[in-house]
């Protein structure tokens, strides 16, 4: 895999941009899909994201300084992209931000792809009760994987403050699953 | 942690309180969880095979129509400004000019445009551009006031209305 310094360089350098573009998009393309899907649930919102995502990367790379690593950046685009495409959404509906997730929730139901049991259908209603913030460290850690540091790097939030956030949003949604 | 030992006699392995944080957390996270490990979504068939050509589309149809984005505050205020400009000389002119313009657009539009059109500024930042000391009531409100009415409103609504000392002036 190419060296993530060696792959900004090319996407800045306009020779090689297309073709560093390519790398990077196949690099990220399934990482930045989950992470969108988590905040968005439905997949023709997610691929529109995430496009967009992409989109505000590549017209943007040149002013990207290197100060945090590109995936963190990539991320961070992402979850504000998927979250204020949420914004938007409920603003166009003319409806609140919950009565939106209770609205998405609903849809999943009949969503073709979206392939859960119940257990799993109850799971998202209860992640959908957490609060913005251990939502996406829930997601991110539970189901991406991804390690306290590298989220850390994405919310800019301490670890200490995202090992707090992670178990007590566990905490609640075992409590919301046994409950049921 | 010395200080809570009044157990004397008992001692602890060295280390043992600065590490009990990580040693819990990692067995809790150990315990087996009610939680899925799987959340259910899947995406079409061939999706991810099929995504860079999309975005290469999308890309190529955009770059025509590019505004360069300039993430400068100055250039919010400086747009700010203008539409402050814009609102106080349509507000001036409001009754003399007889051309369809400004009165046309009814409120709930104008209120749709702001709050469709994502400008970036807080409410204190409008209020920093927008010269709200020099505004009269009047300016903001719909419909005048006459004094008498005013009165009698406050006739009707507050109790002590003697004891506000209005004269007649």
């Amino acid at each position: 895999m190419i060296a993530e310094a060696d792959l900004v360089d090319q996407l800045k350098n306009q020779r090689t941009q297309s073709q560093a573009f390519e790398v990077l998009v196949n690099t990220y393309k399934q990482r930045l899909y989950w992470h969108i899907r988590s905040i968005v649930l439905n997949h023709d919102d997610a691929d529109d994201v995430l496009q967009n995502t992409f989109i505000k990367v590549y017209r943007n790379i040149a002013g990207f300084k290197g100060d945090s690593k590109l995936y963190s950046w990539m991320y961070r685009i992402a979850t504000n992209e998927a979250l204020s495409f949420l914004k938007k959404k409920s603003k166009k509906q003319g409806i609140s931000d919950s009565e939106l997730q209770n609205q998405l929730l609903g849809n999943l139901e009949a969503d073709v792809y979206f392939e859960g049991d119940e257990i799993q259908l109850k799971l998202q209603k209860a992640i959908a009760t957490l609060p913005e913030k251990q939502k996406l460290v829930f997601n991110m850690k539970y189901f991406q994987e991804l390690k306290y540091e590298e989220i850390s790097d994405i919310l800019e939030t301490s670890v200490g403050g995202l090992k707090a956030s992670y178990h007590l949003a566990v905490k609640k949604l075992e409590v919301i699953l046994k409950e049921n | 942690m010395k200080e809570f030992n009044k157990n004397k006699p008992f001692k602890t392995p060295e280390d043992y309180f600065e590490g009990f944080n990580d040693r819990l957390m990692e067995r809790i996270s150990k315990e087996p969880s009610s939680i899925p490990k799987e959340d259910g979504f899947v995406v079409p068939e061939n999706y991810f095979e099929t995504l860079q050509e999309s975005i290469t589309k999308k890309l190529t149809a955009e770059e025509t129509k590019v505004v360069t984005l300039k993430p400068y505050r100055k250039f919010y205020y400086a747009a700010a400004s203008i539409a402050a400009v814009f609102l106080v000389i349509f507000g001036l002119q409001w009754n003399s000019v007889d051309e369809p313009t400004f009165e046309d657009l009814a409120n709930s539009d104008i209120d749709a445009y702001f709050e469709n059109n994502e400008f970036g500024l807080s409410m204190y930042e409008i209020g920093e551009v927008i010269p709200v000391h020099e505004l009269e009531i009047n300016d903001i409100l719909e419909n005048r006031f006459e004094e008498n009415q005013v009165l009698d409103y406050l006739n009707e609504n507050i109790e002590d209305y003697e004891a506000l000392n209005l004269d007649d002036e």
